[in-house]
């Protein structure tokens, strides 16, 4: 198994995404300031992209410390 | 935001939709009241080094604080006002052709990037933020620029940027839906579901239709969720906040790149060429000499009349709207066909002339729409009076023809538009253009003659000069509007 320099597993940090990133983008309202409709599908897509890009931003953070690890 | 009654746009006001201002017009000049909560939020953006470099390079509106006591009765009870520079002619995205509305998508996206990296971001993406400076995009709507919640990881302009950007250009890439059918009526653009339904099984899962159109579509069939879920979702910092947002307008970039309009090839009549692509590169009736003839006639007929702003109704693709630039003229190019205009609005871009192409047919001008008609002038109301000189070559023989508009009205309009000069070319009826046209109609224009036409004209405007094309029934002619002509 993969170690970053926490030594926390590579596994449980992607858990910690999936299980604590995911709700919080699906689940937290806060005050909405737009005064343009964001759209239905397009809106919804662009949440699920954002949750793929967020998934990616600690996954390269991820790899990035094990990298620095390795090196 | 709570936003006080007194707050909001008066009635009447063509921009009212923003609740931190509105923009009106008093005399010349362009004012634009800002509420005061968004006060420290605009003055802040306009210290960012986006917005200064974006008014040095002429890509964002200058603006200037403004006395209160300038601004007149709307005015009166604002406390923060200020003043754009003035664009010379106002043109809405409907009357563009799909390279314009390709290249205001570009700048929309180089402002929305460049201001992420300053902790500010779009809170709209529309096309009406974009007005054109000759050939060059200018964007206006500095109130659409507002500092950013940092953990916010979501762009919610996204929805409105893929509707009224990339859908109505694969709406013209695509099935060759004109932008004046797809921008005009419906405000802010097309839904995702309007293309699902052109499109057939094969395209709707090619993957930009997937991403863009399919997708969004079958998404909103299952969506059932609240109000909440529109609301900002915090991210878990703002490092991945800011990642997120460039990941999503970065693949803005990507389908708008895959979008851009093609080039057309008009002497190999490729790409999107139409029935007036390469027009004067063989399709017209005019040989090199008798082109050159022409020519001349114009250049020196705007070197006599010197005019500062040129309209060229069917400008075709731009020739003489050119020949116009290169004496310095601020010219306005019209056309009801997209892809000449197009063709025109690439070549002005590319070698920096002072052109502003529009798809506008003359007969069935841009009408008023919006709110009450007050949101968009129409074209008329914009042009009127706005052009020292109109050029009208080759064209009132469609007008007189196809649309059958009477040619004392032709001239009364042309007297309407122009401050001075008029440059006409007069085809008679024994033309081959004209004859080719008026299929079998001969009997209606039969006293259409070159005196009868200049005896018209003498109604509103006195003859400078004149000339007949060698070997052609046309004759090009400089007039001059009476003074008392309307």
């Amino acid at each position: 198994m993969i170690k970053n320099t926490n030594g926390k597993s590579a596994f449980l940090i992607l858990t910690k995404v999936l299980l604590l990133w995911l709700p919080l983008v699906l689940a937290s309202p806060s005050k909405a300031f737009g005064y343009i409709d964001p759209g239905a599908g397009t809106f919804v897509y662009q949440t699920a992209y954002a949750m793929l890009l967020g998934g990616t931003f600690y996954l390269r953070r991820m790899l990035d410390r094990v990298w620095r690890k390795r090196k | 935001m709570i936003v006080s009654p007194e707050a909001e746009a008066p009635l009447n006001i063509p921009s009212f939709r923003d609740p931190a201002g509105f923009v009106f017009r008093q005399e010349d000049r362009i004012l634009r009241v800002v509420n005061p909560a968004w006060v420290p939020g605009l003055e802040a953006f306009l210290q960012t080094r986006t917005a200064r470099e974006g008014t040095r390079s002429g890509r964002l509106v200058r603006s200037t604080r403004s006395l209160r006591s300038d601004a007149g009765e709307l005015g009166a009870h604002a406390d923060y006002i200020i003043e754009h520079e003035r664009i010379p002619f106002p043109a809405y995205p409907y009357e563009w052709p799909p390279e314009m509305l390709h290249a205001a998508a570009a700048l929309t996206l180089d402002f929305a990037r460049q201001a992420l990296e300053e902790g500010f971001g779009l809170k709209d993406a529309t096309p009406y933020n974009v007005l054109f400076r000759g050939s060059q995009p200018v964007f206006v709507d500095v109130l659409s620029f507002e500092r950013r919640d940092p953990a916010d990881g979501i762009w919610m302009a996204y929805g409105q940027f893929v509707r009224t950007f990339l859908l109505p250009l694969m709406a013209s890439r695509y099935f060759g839906f004109p932008l004046s059918g797809v921008l005009g009526s419906p405000r802010d653009g097309l839904e995702p579901e309007t293309l699902y339904r052109w499109a057939g099984w094969r395209r709707r899962l090619m993957p930009r239709f997937l991403s863009l159109v399919s997708l969004p579509k079958w998404i909103a069939l299952c969506e059932r969720a609240g109000a909440s879920r529109y609301h900002r979702k915090p991210a878990d910092s703002p490092e991945e906040a800011r990642f997120v947002v460039e990941g999503i307008l970065k693949s803005c970039q990507r389908h708008l790149a895959a979008l851009e309009p093609r080039e057309i090839n008009s002497s190999a009549g490729t790409g999107n060429a139409s029935t007036w692509s390469g027009y004067l590169d063989g399709k017209s009736i005019y040989t090199p000499g008798q082109l050159v003839q022409k020519e001349v006639f114009v250049a020196e007929a705007l070197a006599l009349a010197k005019p500062r702003t040129v309209l060229d109704v069917g400008a075709n693709e731009g020739h003489f709207s050119f020949l116009a630039a290169r004496q310095g003229c601020s010219v306005v190019a019209i056309d009801s066909d997209p892809v000449v205009t197009g063709s025109i609005w690439r070549r002005a871009a590319r070698e920096r002339y002072d052109v502003l192409p529009l798809v506008v047919d003359l007969t069935r001008p841009t009408p008023a729409i919006g709110w009450r008609n007050l949101e968009c002038a129409s074209f008329l109301d914009r042009a009127r009076g706005g052009f020292d000189l109109v050029m009208m070559l080759a064209v009132i023989h469609h007008m007189l023809v196809t649309e059958r508009v009477p040619l004392e009205d032709l001239l009364a309009l042309a007297a309407e538009l122009t401050r001075e000069y008029l440059l006409i070319e007069f085809v008679a009826p024994e033309d081959p253009m004209f004859q080719r046209i008026v299929r079998g109609r001969e009997e209606l224009y039969a006293h259409l003659t070159h005196s009868r036409f200049e005896a018209a004209a003498a109604q509103r405007f006195e003859l400078v000069r004149t000339m007949q094309i060698d070997g052609l029934h046309r004759w090009l002619y400089l007039f001059r509007r009476r003074r008392a002509a309307g």
